[in-house]
């Protein structure tokens, strides 16, 4: 897995290249910043799947915006990711653009 | 119809023979009694005339012996008037010598008898033995114009005779008188008649008082002198004449003549005297065996129509047997389970050929549940339709039985128990059943009176017979208990069933196969659970030599194949382990054509799976087996841990419906595995956790994964 960090305007983009599974996921986790942001985006496009490890730091992401009062969205995954959101009931959670 | 046509021309053949012999036989027996009839008619016809004319003639010389008193010469004038009073033709008065000394015919005086070649007969009557002397009729030996039959008779004392004779033209007048026409109502045999006439006229002196109107002469009889004359003999006393066929009185007859005097004389013996008895009995017997021999064809000719509708019956019933009984035999053929069972754990290869259509002979392999599958050859009694039913019934049951309790030993005990209360045809089965753990490679197997298996370890050179005690068979007798045993199967050993159909099959000279050549076949033949199958076959057929088979013939290997054969791999319990499983998985995965789908969903199972393992299970290693299955088509990962038991599919789903605050952070793992997989079992064995994960490949990648790397 790679990722891809910038921020503009407060706002924390990821995008995340490869596999989001047990292994990745502290990655990912890793690069979200404890502190405020307005807010957050991952970029899913490059992204192969996600298991449930890497649902939970999205998951865990959205409950830290819901708490600071940013927003986060999430952009392109793929089909199996969706199904993945689809599954888990996380498509009525996030912003899936 | 030709067949109709022989019998009916060997009928009439065997008729026309036994007619014409009896016909002949027939013919020949008339022929004989006519001749033996007509003998005796012509010689009582011969005696009775001679006779008469002899005692005539003897009557008239004693009565002049008596007269003339003694030997002396008379005068001619006196022997004249002697001779009209006596109506005798010549009379003479011989001495001692033999000289006539006295006659009415001058010409005979002084002629002398004794040395005569003719008259020297008459000197017998001089030395007094004698009393009268007979003779045919003759030429007289003085007088050529004149024939005469001449009769002496001695005086006293044979001091000489007196010869009378009788000139033939003479007879004529007499033979009426003498005979008193008494041949006229003379019958000999029943018909047989008598003729007699003048030689030179032709008038009858005798003729059948029936027939006397009818003919006056010998010609209006019918009688032919011109063709019969041949046959007319003087008799000798030795020969009777020759027979001859003469149609008198509009009648054939059978005649004999002879001539006495100037006469014909002829005994007639009609040809129905005799021959219409042979008619008769032909006629009565020719339809008598007429109604034998042709109603004796007539029923064979229908024996024949019957035994040949019979044949054509037969033979449309076999045909409809056959049919039936091939229905059976497919039927049947569907009843048992595919012949071939290669599974990533145990290969099976089995075959059953009965005897007849249907047998009584089965296998079975089947499941018992994920990790157990049962296999088992029976034998029921007898064969045929009837077998075969309580086959299948059999059949089902064991199967029934074994898949709800699992222990082999149990279920024959119920299933016997089952059997024993149905039995009403009062059949029984022997069979031998095994249970293999596919995982631990320990059988364990129960023998209900069947032959014993052979198992042919791996490395060794002769197969064993597996002969531990054996139950009694199934059906047989009700509450028998059944014990199991069980064996360790190493990787490669292979477990040989068979019925007796094997064993006991014949060859030509009815010698059995026995288990020393079954022995044989298996240690020969080539270690795979078919090839062996194949071989003990090969020999049992090359055996026989095309002998029919006695019994029904089943054949069933197993082999075992060890785990160690598949994709299994053993990986410590720590986070870096899952990225080399997930590789392990990737590479199988690549090498079963697995479309990109699947292989997503099996990778996101996998992450899932294992990091549960890793985190919560305690688990001192894990292992990944990875399996394609072909029907129907897709993958099976077994994901196998020794951690503590846990089985995920236990856990509630967590509520997907909370919104992100309230959302649990965990739990959801679990349910994108059971969404994402098509199947997710889970049990508990050995220790182990064993949770198998099956996604189907379902339709050809592409559709299902449109969305892939966008």
């Amino acid at each position: 897995m790679q990722i891809e960090k910038k921020i503009e305007d407060g706002i924390l983009t990821l995008k995340i290249s490869g596999r989001l599974d047990t292994n990745t996921s502290p990655q990912l986790e890793a690069e979200i910043p404890q502190t405020d942001l307005s807010g957050i985006v991952f970029d899913l496009s490059g992204t192969e799947y996600m298991s449930s490890a890497g649902l939970r730091v999205l998951l865990g992401a959205q409950k830290r915006m819901i708490a600071c009062g940013g927003s986060m969205r999430i952009l392109s995954p793929n089909a199996t990711v969706r199904e993945v959101f689809d599954i888990t009931g996380c498509s009525s959670i996030f912003t899936i653009e | 119809m030709k067949r109709r046509i022989a019998i009916f021309a060997a009928a009439l053949g065997i008729y026309a023979a036994i007619l014409t012999a009896v016909w002949e036989i027939g013919t020949r027996q008339a022929r004989e009694k006519t001749e033996w009839q007509l003998d005796y008619g012509v010689i009582d016809f011969h005696d009775t005339v001679a006779g008469a004319i002899d005692t005539m003639l003897g009557h008239v010389a004693r009565i002049a012996v008596r007269h003339i008193d003694h030997v002396q010469p008379m005068t001619m004038k006196r022997m004249s008037e002697g001779a009209k009073a006596l109506d005798i033709d010549e009379v003479n008065i011989v001495n001692r010598n033999g000289e006539i000394i006295a006659s009415n015919d001058p010409l005979c005086l002084g002629t002398v008898m004794a040395g005569d070649p003719v008259m020297d007969a008459f000197m017998a009557l001089t030395n007094g033995t004698v009393a009268t002397v007979s003779q045919p009729f003759r030429t007289s030996a003085r007088n050529p114009g004149f024939r005469a039959k001449y009769l002496g008779a001695a005086f006293p004392g044979g001091d000489g005779f007196v010869q009378v004779g009788l000139d033939e033209r003479r007879l004529a007048k007499m033979l009426p008188a003498v005979l008193g026409y008494i041949f006229d109502e003379w019958l000999f045999g029943k018909t047989g008649f008598y003729l007699c006439a003048d030689v030179k006229t032709g008038r009858l002196i005798s003729n059948p008082s029936r027939h006397r109107n009818e003919a006056a002469t010998l010609e209006e009889t019918g009688y032919d002198r011109s063709e019969a004359s041949q046959y007319e003999i003087v008799l000798n006393g030795k020969e009777y004449g020759e027979t001859f066929t003469q149609t008198l009185f509009g009648e054939k007859c059978y005649c004999r003549a002879f001539l006495y005097g100037e006469h014909v004389f002829v005994a007639a013996l009609p040809e129905r005297e005799y021959y219409d008895s042979r008619n008769e009995f032909a006629v009565v017997f020719g339809a008598s065996l007429f109604v034998v021999i042709f109603g004796f064809a007539f029923f064979a000719d229908r024996l024949f129509g019957y035994s040949q509708r019979l044949k054509r019956f037969y033979a449309a019933e076999e045909a409809r047997l056959a049919k039936d009984f091939s229905i059976a035999k497919t039927i049947q053929s569907a009843a048992l389970p595919a012949g071939e069972c290669d599974s990533p754990y145990f290969m099976i290869s089995a075959a059953m050929a009965p005897a007849r259509e249907v047998g009584g002979d089965f296998y079975d392999h089947f499941p018992v549940d994920d990790t157990h599958e049962a296999f088992l050859v029976a034998d029921v009694s007898g064969k045929g339709i009837t077998a075969a039913l309580y086959m299948m019934n059999a059949k089902t049951l064991i199967k029934e039985i074994l898949q709800k309790c699992r222990d082999p030993a149990e279920a024959f005990t119920r299933a016997n128990a089952e059997l024993c209360a149905n039995n009403k045809a009062n059949m029984f089965l022997t069979a031998w059943v095994g249970v293999l753990d596919m995982e631990t490679g320990v059988m364990t197997y129960v023998n209900a009176g069947h032959n014993p298996p052979l198992l042919v370890r791996a490395g060794a050179d002769k197969p064993e017979f597996m002969r531990e005690k054996s139950g009694c068979m199934l059906s047989f007798m009700d509450g028998v208990k059944y014990k199991s045993y069980s064996l360790q199967l190493a990787s490669g050993d292979i477990v040989f069933l068979y019925t007796d159909g094997v064993t006991e099959a014949q060859d030509v000279q009815e010698r059995f196969f026995g288990e020393d050549r079954l022995a044989a076949a298996v240690a020969e033949a080539p270690r795979t659970a078919r090839a062996m199958c194949d071989a003990v076959r090969a020999r049992v057929a090359e055996f026989a030599d095309g002998a029919p088979p006695a019994d029904d013939l089943t054949v069933l290997a197993l082999e075992f194949k060890a785990a160690a054969e598949y994709s299994v791999c053993s990986f410590a319990p720590e986070q870096a382990s899952i990225a080399k499983a997930s590789a392990f998985v990737e590479e199988k995965l690549a090498e079963g054509e697995c479309p990109q789908r699947v292989k997503t969903a099996i990778g996101i199972i996998l992450d899932e799976i294992l990091s549960n393992i890793v985190r919560h299970s305690k688990a001192s290693g894990f292992e990944v087996d990875v399996e394609f299955t072909v029907s129907p088509r897709g993958v099976k990962v077994v994901f196998i841990d020794d951690g503590e038991p846990y089985d995920p599919l236990s856990h509630k789903d967590p509520d997907t419906t909370l919104s992100a605050a309230d959302r649990p952070i965990g739990g959801l793992g679990i349910l994108m595995v059971k969404k994402m997989a098509d199947e997710v079992s889970y049990r508990r064995t050995r220790n182990r956790n064993f949770l198998t994960v099956f996604k189907n490949f379902g339709a050809p990648d592409g559709a299902a994964a449109q969305g892939d790397g966008k």
